[in-house]
């Protein structure tokens, strides 16, 4: 247009103004409290002396001074890599039998590693003491019966038992990485291998699982990093195997007199570590492409196994009987047994544990409602700052929306204990004296799964096109309304899927929770630990199964609501 | 003896038959396109070349030897075949030169004589400057080239291509047809090429077999899969025509009383014939032409200027006949006008 | 099965039966109505208790409900090195939540006073009290509230009696290697004690060879008896005669070992830290405490009373006939960190 006109006058500031800038800076405060604020207030107590807050370097050399405490990160270290490898072992021949080729049973497959995943990991380590303790273990006692040998089959309380339980736990998280990815593979990138000559067993070696090397990676990483921040399995089967780790040394730390300062210390390395092992994930991963760049897929074929199929089934099997159907028939047993030691026999069976518990039992009726209603609370917070956090990093709508998802994600490689550490250095004492109180364990619940809402919430928004949301503002709707009113509704199912993930990983945490709690509000989960110091199996095991049927109605509920894999969904 | 020989192949999914008894023969070094619309099955007679997908009727043979009969397929593994996808289904993990050395690699050559051929291989596809590259590093045309140099390298017995140019845009599909054509000349390999565009399919084939509802339909040279289609079907896939119902009569064909000369095809009895006659077939005239060509009066009744040519429908005076025809851009002619339309009878086929 | 005969288990039915029922119902004494009262006010009692054991504690528990309706009892039960820990993290936060601190380490209590953490309370039935327990602390800090007996015990079936151990060094013979299991002087204040005492008897060594035998190491002083009733291992140390007596009348094959030497006795005190939330709460339960209603509470399950007008527990050995051997208080606020240190340079954990 050639015509002259003159400038329009500029819209006055407060029509420029969205109401909810106020809403961002108030996110932006609320992670900076959840997320930045404790890490900060780690890093800082690990300089202050204590009593004085005078700066020092003391506290890194008391926790590094002793040969004791630098064996416990060892200890850890190995642990966290033994766990991951046997966790990938697991995992990814499973992984890819379900996702790219005929093996039968994948729906028993895949409710086997659901049923896994939900299973609290001290619970698993409660049934291994069952199952393999060297003299009294089923498995043991069995072995000694058939083979009439002296010596245990299998001994849970040993490092490789201990690393191999705990990956019983936690090998779902690599299944659902890497079944992700494979299910985004398009089987053209097999064919093409396979009509220049190579057989199924040198395609999947040679392309298939290279192309999904970043998700074993992540999984293996992630595995890792949970590994070292467990608090259950080391204190339960660790402390009778003799191998101290960093968790159980940190819990040492706070023994009289509380040495918060030293624990942070103690902490810091971990963090390292995990920056270090992003980097070196970078460092591996430079350059070359994956699965997410294959472009269109094909069509799907499955890949023919023959009698093979049969061989990766017994595998599945093999890895269901342990993970989950054999822990959980020896828990189902002890909890209904007058002793456990006695085995399955009618008269000695009993309901009284579970009457104990539920009946007489001061503090476990509220216990559950604690873990119930703080893992509501949590996810319910976490779902909501996600939302609102992805929504702004999806849509682009603030210059700095990539930190506050940096901050949203971050917990989810920093290790629960460490985040626990400094939840408590922050908030524990003044000003704001949080210890005891139900607030300090939602806030770090919320705060430690906030990376699994916010993937959730991503992914869900990336799913609704802003041009939804246009519609709406351009007839009027301010942009908050437009949220409530349309983008909202539309995002209903996958963020009940997000709340109801977190409120299971919240319901069963162990390792921020035992640091946090205070006389009431001990969670299921730390009563349950406190119940094995005296090794009563039966009670542990009623509370246990307690634990496990609230978990089962919510995972059911969320398959009602949601979806079938709504568990095992990567985001 | 032919390289390549199809004979009854069919594919059938429970009562739906994707494939029905298909039969095609490649002589060595011949360059054959599946042309068809989508779901016609050529891709499905591609995938059981390749031995992806088991016939439910029918034999594949190489040399002479079967490779895919019902109940009795050899693995892709072991046809020595190679491809082409549509995704290209370059390995993202790997470098182009890796990508182009996994076939040799498995065929357990000499380190030495790998090297070699893929060196060579790049630089007949231009891409060995960029050997060391991940192909997301690459244009969509690089990665096309490397798929292509994958193919080859391997010096295959039959390559197949499925629809390889579908995901690029038209300037670079365009560079792409000659590229793959140019490769055929210098590695005489044999092919059999996928594809629903029949532009691709005539700048790159020796012959051409269009698919229709799981049948071949007709096999024949570009050229005369253009002039003288055979059925309805092909005539109105291959090119832009006007199907028009004549008539035979002492063979002489004849169009709404308007004679149109004798038919060019043998074997034709008197009675009603489907002809096609090509846009191209026709010349627009703005006074009456010299010469004794056969020429209708016409009117112009609808014109479009696509840019490269005038689509216009005219209407021979006296009849009820909407022809299409098209003209060069300098040759303007006013809706209304009357015309002279002088018609090639050699471009006019009868069709089943 | 039960190590006392006809008469006096029937002796023992009758008291159960009538004299109980009649304690559990006495009305309550004039210091306990008027704690009553205030305490209906504050509504609750906190119990960090680490001296009974966890179905002990919640009877315990149960037993202050009934008796005085309106006041709830949350009983807070870990082994007395935790429930030390949560005291310590209340400390540091500012934060008070405690009521009661029940420890079977008697060195925290000699702490805490040092540190001017707890309130000078005695109850009116402290005075009831058996003669060793009725002062535990001439000012008054804290009240004796518990006495445990710690000793050996095996499983018949694993290991006869005659072949079992006899004394508390007659189990560093290797003989007993990969048999043994112990709780933690980390997490257990009465294994802390028993740490201390054979490091006294006999020298820095013992633990040293102790470890040699590999015991399994579990963190309460309960935590063996499991493991002998479910034939892990043969014998327990340090166990407690009344979680070990507990598993015996539910017929499991466990038999007592009171060593030569003597048992390891925890005389351990209760407190009121000088921050309790709700104090009258908190004396009240110190009044029931040192009362017969929490010694008949207990016994139930085998625990010692600490009354001379309540009966012993069932099977165990009264009092008068075995040697009790324990650190003073002074020595385990000293010692036991110190013993733990060591522990754990040498067991690793």
């Amino acid at each position: 247009m050639s015509d002259t006109v003159a400038p329009a006058p500029r819209p006055s500031r407060l029509r420029l103004l969205e109401p909810v800038t106020f809403l961002w800076i108030a996110l932006i405060a609320a992670l900076l409290v959840l997320v930045a604020g404790p890490l900060l207030k780690m890093l800082v107590v690990s300089f202050e002396m204590q009593e004085t807050g005078e700066f020092t370097f003391q506290n890194y050399l008391t926790a590094y001074g002793r040969q004791r405490y630098l064996d416990a990160l060892r200890n850890s270290l190995l642990l966290g890599l033994l766990s991951a490898a046997i966790s990938t072992i697991i995992a990814v021949p499973m992984a890819w039998a379900v996702s790219r080729t005929d093996m039968p049973g994948k729906g028993f497959t895949w409710a086997m590693v659901l049923a896994a995943f939900i299973m609290p990991p001290y619970l698993g380590a409660i049934g291994w003491i069952l199952l393999a303790g060297p003299n009294s273990g089923w498995i043991n006692q069995v072995w000694r019966a058939l083979s009439g040998a002296e010596a245990p089959l299998v001994n849970v309380y040993t490092f490789t038992g201990m690393a191999f339980v705990i990956a019983l736990h936690s090998f779902p998280l690599v299944f659902i990485f890497v079944k992700s990815a494979l299910d985004l593979i398009s089987s053209e990138m097999e064919d093409a291998a396979n009509i220049l000559g190579g057989g199924t067993w040198t395609t999947m070696r040679r392309v298939t699982l290279p192309l999904v090397w970043p998700s074993i990676l992540g999984g293996f990483i992630l595995i890792f990093l949970e590994t070292i921040a467990l608090f259950g399995t080391p204190a339960i089967i660790g402390i009778p195997a003799r191998i101290n780790v960093v968790t159980t040394q940190l819990w040492q730390f706070f023994e009289d007199p509380v040495r918060v300062e030293v624990a942070a210390a103690y902490a810091i390395p971990l963090l390292l570590i995990t920056v270090g092992l992003i980097g070196v994930q970078r460092l591996l991963l430079a350059r070359k492409g994956f699965v997410s760049q294959t472009g269109k897929g094909g069509e799907r074929r499955e890949v023919k196994l023959g009698p093979w199929r049969w061989v990766l089934f017994g595998w599945c099997v093999l890895v269901a009987m342990l993970a989950v159907v054999k822990p959980l028939a020896v828990l189902l047993q002890a909890s209904f047994a007058k002793a456990w030691g006695r085995g399955f026999s009618l008269d000695n069976l009993t309901l009284r544990n579970y009457q104990f518990l539920l009946f007489e039992h001061d503090m476990a009726p509220h216990a559950t409602w604690n873990t119930v209603w703080f893992s509501a609370a949590s996810a319910t917070i976490a779902v909501v700052l996600a939302l609102l956090v992805a929504y702004i990093v999806v849509r682009r709508l603030m210059r700095f929306g990539e930190a506050l998802g940096f901050l949203a994600m971050a917990p989810f490689v920093i290790p629960g204990i460490v985040m626990a550490i400094g939840f408590y250095a922050a908030y524990a004492g003044p000003p704001v004296s949080l210890y005891g109180s139900a607030l300090l364990i939602i806030l770090a619940f919320a705060a430690r799964f906030l990376p699994i809402a916010y993937a959730n919430s991503q992914a869900a928004i990336r799913a609704v096109h802003p041009e939804m949301e246009e519609a709406a503002r351009i007839l009027g709707s301010g942009r908050l309304h437009a949220i409530r009113r349309v983008t909202a509704p539309l995002l209903k199912t996958s963020l009940l899927g997000g709340w109801l993930v977190v409120f299971i990983v919240a319901s069963r945490e162990l390792s921020a929770a035992i640091f946090l709690v205070g006389p009431r509000t001990r969670t299921m989960s730390v009563l349950l630990y406190d119940l094995t110091e005296q090794g009563n199996f039966e009670v542990v095991s009623a509370f246990g199964g307690i634990l496990l049927v609230i978990t089962m109605a919510i995972v059911g509920i969320g398959m009602k609501l949601v979806g079938r894999d709504f568990m095992l969904r990567r985001e | 003896m032919p390289r390549l020989v199809l004979s009854g192949l069919t594919k059938a999914y429970g009562r739906l038959t994707v494939v029905d008894k298909v039969d095609l023969t490649l002589e060595e070094g011949e360059f054959v396109s599946l042309l068809g619309p989508s779901g016609c099955g050529k891709t499905t007679t591609l995938r059981m070349i390749a031995g992806f997908v088991d016939p439910t009727g029918g034999t594949i043979a190489v040399d002479g030897s079967a490779l895919s009969a019902p109940g009795a397929v050899v693995p892709p593994e072991r046809r020595g075949m190679s491809m082409i996808f549509q995704s290209y289904a370059i390995w993202p993990n790997m470098t182009v030169e890796e990508n182009v050395a996994f076939g040799l690699k498995l065929r357990k050559l000499p380190r030495e004589e790998v090297k070699r051929r893929v060196a060579e291989m790049l630089g007949v596809v231009k891409l060995d400057k960029l050997a060391h590259r991940y192909p997301a590093e690459l244009s969509g045309g690089q990665q096309q080239r490397v798929a292509l140099a994958r193919a080859i390298v391997v010096k295959p017995s039959v390559l197949l291509l499925d629809e390889p140019l579908s995901n690029l845009d038209a300037n670079l599909r365009e560079e792409m047809r000659f590229e793959i054509r140019r490769l055929h000349d210098e590695f005489r390999i044999t092919t059999v090429y996928v594809t629903h565009d029949q532009a691709e399919a005539m700048a790159t084939s020796d012959r051409i077999a269009v698919m229709n509802a799981g049948r071949i339909e007709q096999v024949d040279a570009p050229h005369l899969l253009y002039t003288r289609p055979r059925t309805r079907f092909v005539a109105g896939f291959v090119g832009r025509t006007n199907l028009l119902e004549a008539r035979i009569e002492g063979g002489i064909l004849v169009l709404d009383g308007v004679s149109l000369g004798p038919a060019g095809q043998a074997g034709l009895r008197d009675g009603p014939a489907l002809i096609s006659l090509r846009p191209q077939a026709m010349t627009i005239h703005d006074a009456p032409p010299a010469g004794d060509g056969l020429t209708l009066e016409a009117t112009i009744t609808e014109r479009t200027y696509l840019g490269e040519s005038w689509d216009y429908v005219v209407r021979p005076n006296g009849t009820n006949l909407k022809l299409r025809a098209a003209a060069a851009p300098l040759d303007a002619h006013e809706v209304g006008r009357k015309v002279w339309l002088v018609i090639d009878p050699r471009q006019v086929a009868v069709v089943e | 099965m039960f190590l006392i005969d006809r008469r006096q288990l029937l002796a023992l039915a009758a008291w159960s039966a009538a004299s109980a029922k009649a304690w559990a119902q006495s009305p309550l004494t004039p210091a306990e109505q008027a704690l009553y009262e205030a305490a209906k006010r504050e509504g609750e009692v906190t119990w960090y208790s680490g001296q009974y054991s966890a179905d002990a504690s919640e009877a315990a528990g149960r037993a202050f409900n009934a008796r005085y309706p309106g006041v709830r009892c949350n009983v807070v039960r870990s082994t007395s090195q935790v429930a030390f820990q949560r005291l310590s993290q209340d400390l540091r936060a500012g934060v008070a939540q405690c009521d009661i601190f029940s420890s079977t380490n008697g060195g925290h209590y000699i702490q805490l006073k040092r540190q001017n953490r707890l309130m000078q309370f005695r109850p009116a039935s402290a005075d009831g009290l058996l003669p060793i327990l009725r002062q535990a602390d001439p000012e008054n800090y804290f009240q004796s509230s518990f006495l445990g007996i710690y000793l050996m015990a095996h499983n018949t079936r694993m290991v006869s009696e005659a072949e079992a151990p006899k004394s508390w060094t007659d189990i560093l013979d290797p003989k007993w290697k990969d048999k043994l299991a112990v709780g933690h002087p980390g997490f257990s204040g009465a294994i802390g004690l028993w740490a201390l005492q054979m490091r006294t008897m006999y020298g820095p060594d013992y633990l040293r060879r102790f470890e040699r035998n590999k015991p399994q190491v579990g963190r309460s002083s309960i935590d063996p008896v499991t493991m002998m009733t479910a034939g892990e291992r043969a014998v327990g140390v340090a166990v407690p005669s009344a979680s070990t007596l507990f598993a015996m009348s539910r017929g499991n094959p466990l038999k007592l070992i009171y060593p030569t030497e003597g048992v390891i006795a925890a005389l351990s005190p209760s407190a009121i830290p000088r921050n309790a939330p709700h104090p009258s709460a908190a004396k009240l339960f110190m009044e029931f405490t040192c009362g017969p209603a929490l010694s008949i509470a207990v016994r139930e399950l085998f625990n010692e009373s600490i009354r001379p007008d309540v009966p012993p527990p069932e099977g165990s050995r009264p009092l008068d006939q075995v040697t009790m051997l324990a650190p003073s208080l002074e020595d385990a606020e000293r010692g036991v960190p110190e013993v733990r240190e060591q522990w754990r340079e040498i067991f690793g954990v």
